[in-house]
């Protein structure tokens, strides 16, 4: 069933994948606008572009979770309409999404196998199946362990196994790193290169140059739905002209934004200890301050404590002992909307689900701190709820429809510029900002940045965690490595070597007699 | 070729749930056509009797409108629970332990003013339901035993704590040694409100209004909507999630006792093992069919009531009451199934008409 139209790669062969002029319009944006795509088998391709150039939506119509407006979809040369995902499983298509479909309750084996297994299997010879499986493709896992209790790396490989179990030809990984550490990320990659020997397509949607350089072979940059460069040798293509692909000109370079006026402890955190989920320590005796017009970075590998330091400061995780002060008062057992009247913003990891009630409509979202000074009596007072969010809508110029639809239609930047307008509107004394930018393209990560120094500036005591060191090297006025649970070392942002501040994060600086002399005000 | 497809609304259609009834009520009315066909019977004239004797007089609304009462009640107890992502599906057992409550009330009180003991016999049966549902409740809010199952299975011991009373202690010694209870005194029964229908439907209806309004507008309804919507965000808001899923659940068996004290001071002579006649089980239809939403618990609650009155006046024409549960059934089908249009609406494939896409009937045929 071979068409004139398809075109073959440099070995004559068909593409793997290709998409032709795809379009996908949803009501009010276009999402593809003419986008192609060439994926040779045997290669790990990555799909380049900021938020809503149009990565997902066409990833989405590759896997058939959408279906196009127009343009046409081959693999290995043939056309193919998916109705379904069942129709692109069915062509051999598997798609990791960033929101895992797993089953928590169920064990890896059940997971990788569920709606795939043949008839009634005994469990011991589903588990040494899936255990092969893994081994083949050099996936560290073990069938027998429950989905709960693994970590976001660990049921991403899950994710990964399902696809392979179903025999995929082609992996579409939806931006697989955003939950990985950067050692998780470093296996995936192995991974990755394993199938594609193997001779799949592995298609890798990033927005993070440094990964695609490293694990990609080819990439494609969407820019606005449309495909502004297709295929190119990630080898002989600079990162730089990557990025210039990417935002339609040259990055700014991000500056330094000159440092405030430091005052008193705004934030002290002394000895503290806590548990993580599964009950194993988690922070081990942290010792932080942060005073009145410094942002304090804190760095570190994923999963050494820096979620649960936000939790613990924003009264969501009980401590184990040690006290949290705020302002100067102990604050260590307060409720968190106490913590919330006494000056700190949180702006937690988890945007949608913890930050902010997806179901609910902006309005509701807007008022989620403050809705008891909305009330007149028992009842909610409509008018100053709307006036509120109203305020907030335009105050952080949040673009999104009628507030009383659901916060579901508002795009990711817009979704961050309410959860965080919220927090920071009444200039609160301290800020708790945890990963606020991962996510977020160009234009909203410095929205957000630029909002935090503004804080900064009138006084407040922000503490910034995040995995991007770029970032933090550019705001901080002084950087903290965390590393098993605790502060293994501090840093003068502007002097401090990446390669120190690496081995810090790598837990070589182990101890915390070597932190270094605190370089003082 | 083109075809039909379904694409998402960006936004849920308003007014979409009371067309979908609507369009569940044709499709089941369609196929009760069939049905009585099928079993020689005039569907029309049947329909023609199921109508007057549930909507046909004042005298039919009456009925209509009482049997409405135990089913808004138990489907405003299971919405309540259901706003939170919460599901109540004990409210029969609920409604008889409200029954219980209100009859024990009645058996000591006997002497009292109507009004005081009518009072009395009602908050009792408040209690009664709560009291049932406390249990789940604290067993969901505390160690996260699954509501679903529990307040299932404490159907079964109302019923049987019931039959218990009634082969013993609560047994009318009039009564031959049958098992059955002592009559209620007069003072014990809702006065009437017009024809047959008696002041509990006024009562439920405010029932109705006030969670309808605590719902929407109140800090208590925002966060029971925070909470059932994320339950991370509700704490993060300063929401005690606990605190919220023990008093829903508890409120929720109290509506649903509520009904049982209703049902037996309006519409029995005393306490027997029918008196929760599947209200409690309806109600999860009712309220599935509302949505959650208090505000339709109402109308879906009345539209069932002239069903099932309808379905039981057909029986003196040789038609089964029966039908009238098959009926329920299909209205609960067919609005389910339209009720998709609320969040998708049907259009034509265009994509099929892009030259780009031939069919894959097209392309098979090209060499």
């Amino acid at each position: 069933m071979r068409n004139e139209l398809t075109s073959t790669d440099t070995l004559g062969q068909p593409f793997a994948v290709e998409l032709q002029g795809i379009w996908k319009r949803f009501p009010g944006v276009v999402a593809n606008a003419g986008a192609d795509l060439r994926v040779s088998a045997g290669t790990v391709h990555a799909v380049l572009g900021e938020n809503g150039a149009g990565k997902s939506t066409l990833m989405n119509i590759l896997a058939g979770v959408y279906r196009p407006d127009a343009g046409q979809l081959r693999i290995d040369g043939e056309i193919h309409h998916f109705r379904t995902p069942a129709d692109a499983l069915a062509a051999g298509i598997g798609m990791v999404h960033q929101e895992f479909r797993l089953i928590p309750s169920f064990t890896v084996a059940d997971n990788v196998v569920l709606g795939a297994a043949e008839r009634i299997v005994r469990r011991s010879s589903i588990e040494s199946a899936v255990g092969e499986l893994a081994e083949r493709f050099g996936i560290a896992t073990e069938p027998d362990r429950m989905v709960w209790q693994l970590s976001m790396g660990e049921r991403q490989r899950v994710e990964i196994l399902k696809a392979l179990w179903r025999d995929a030809q082609i992996l579409v990984l939806d931006e697989p790193t955003a939950v990985l550490t950067p050692g998780e990320a470093d296996e995936l990659a192995a991974v990755l290169r394993h199938m594609a020997n193997d001779g799949r397509a592995v298609i890798f949607i990033s927005h993070k140059l440094q990964e695609v350089t490293s694990f990609c072979d080819e990439a494609t940059v969407l820019r606005g739905g449309k495909t502004v460069a297709a295929s190119l040798s990630v080898e002989s293509t600079d990162a730089t002209e990557l990025a210039g692909l990417m935002v339609g000109s040259s990055p700014a370079i991000s500056e330094r934004p000159p440092p405030g006026q430091v005052g008193e402890e705004l934030l002290a955190v002394h000895k503290l200890r806590c548990m993580d989920d599964r009950g194993l320590p988690a922070l081990d005796g942290i010792e932080l301050t942060v005073r009145s017009g410094e942002i304090v970075g804190i760095a570190g590998v994923a999963g050494n404590g820096q979620r649960e330091l936000a939790q613990v400061i924003a009264g969501l995780r009980s401590v184990e002992s040690g006290t949290v002060c705020l302002t100067g008062e102990d604050r260590t057992f307060a409720s968190p909307r106490q913590r919330f009247s006494a000056g700190l913003g949180y702006i937690p990891e988890d945007r949608l689900g913890v930050g902010l009630a997806p179901r609910l409509n902006v309005i509701d979202n807007a008022i989620l701190r403050t809705y008891r000074d909305h009330c007149r009596g028992p009842f909610l007072d409509a008018e100053s709820a709307t006036a509120h969010c109203q305020d907030l809508v335009d105050r952080f110029r949040i673009q999104t429809g009628p507030l009383f639809h659901s916060i579901a239609g508002l795009s990711g930047g817009n979704l961050q510029r309410l959860l965080v307008g919220r927090e920071l509107r009444g200039h609160p004394s301290v800020v708790v900002a945890a990963q606020p930018t991962r996510g977020l393209d160009v234009q909203g990560v410095k929205a957000i940045q630029d909002l935090l120094v503004a804080e900064r500036d009138v006084g407040a005591a922000v503490l910034l965690i995040s995995e991007d060191l770029d970032e933090l090297l550019t705001l901080s006025d002084r950087l903290l490595v965390m590393h098993a649970g605790r502060i293994v070392a501090e840093f003068e942002p502007t002097t401090a070597e990446r390669r120190t501040i690496g081995e810090a994060m790598a837990g070589h600086l182990d101890g915390a007699c070597v932190i270094p002399e605190v370089v003082g005000p | 070729m083109s075809r039909l497809v379904l694409v998402r609304r960006e936004q849920v259609l308003r007014g979409g749930q009371p067309l979908a009834f609507g369009i569940g009520l044709m499709v089941a009315l369609v196929v009760g056509v069939f049905l009585l066909l099928g079993s020689g019977h005039d569907p029309l004239r049947i329909y023609e009797r199921m109508f007057e004797a549930s909507m046909g007089s004042p005298k039919a609304w009456s009925v209509t409108l009482n049997r409405a009462v135990p089913l808004g009640l138990a489907g405003l107890a299971v919405a309540v629970a259901g706003s939170m992502g919460l599901w109540n599906i004990g409210a029969e057992g609920q409604i008889m332990a409200g029954a219980m409550g209100a009859a024990w009330v009645a058996r000591v009180g006997g002497d009292w003013p109507a009004l005081m003991l009518i009072a009395a016999m009602l908050g009792a049966a408040i209690v009664g339901g709560a009291l049932l549902a406390l249990g789940p409740a604290v067993a969901r809010a505390h160690i996260g035993v699954n509501e679903i199952i529990t307040t299932l299975m404490l159907n079964e011991v109302a019923i049987r704590l019931l039959q218990w009373l009634i082969h013993g202690w609560w047994k009318d010694p009039e009564s031959q040694n049958f098992p059955l209870a002592s009559m209620l005194a007069d003072n014990a029964k809702l006065p009437t409100l017009f024809e047959r229908a008696h002041v509990g439907v006024v009562l439920a209806a405010l029932m109705i209004a006030i969670f309808g309004v605590a719902a929407s507008r109140t800090a208590w309804g925002y966060e029971l909507r925070v909470a059932g919507s994320a339950g991370a965000t509700a704490r993060y808001a300063g929401i005690s999630l606990e605190r919220k899923i023990l008093t829903v659940l508890v409120l929720s068996g109290g509506v649903a006792g509520f009904a049982g004290g209703i049902e037996l001071s309006g519409n029995s002579d005393r306490i027997t093992e029918n008196l929760s006649n599947g209200f409690g089980f309806a109600g999860i239809i009712v309220a599935a069919l509302a949505l959650m939403r208090p505000s339709g618990v109402a109308a879906v609650a009345v539209l069932f009531g002239a069903v099932q009155i309808g379905g039981q006046s057909i029986q003196t024409l040789g038609v089964s009451s029966s039908v009238s549960t098959v009926l329920q059934a299909l209205i609960l089908f067919g609005a389910i199934a339209a009720g998709v249009l609320s969040r998708y609406k049907v259009e034509l494939d265009v994509a099929d008409a892009q030259p780009l896409r031939p069919t894959r009937r097209e392309s098979d045929t090209t060499p």
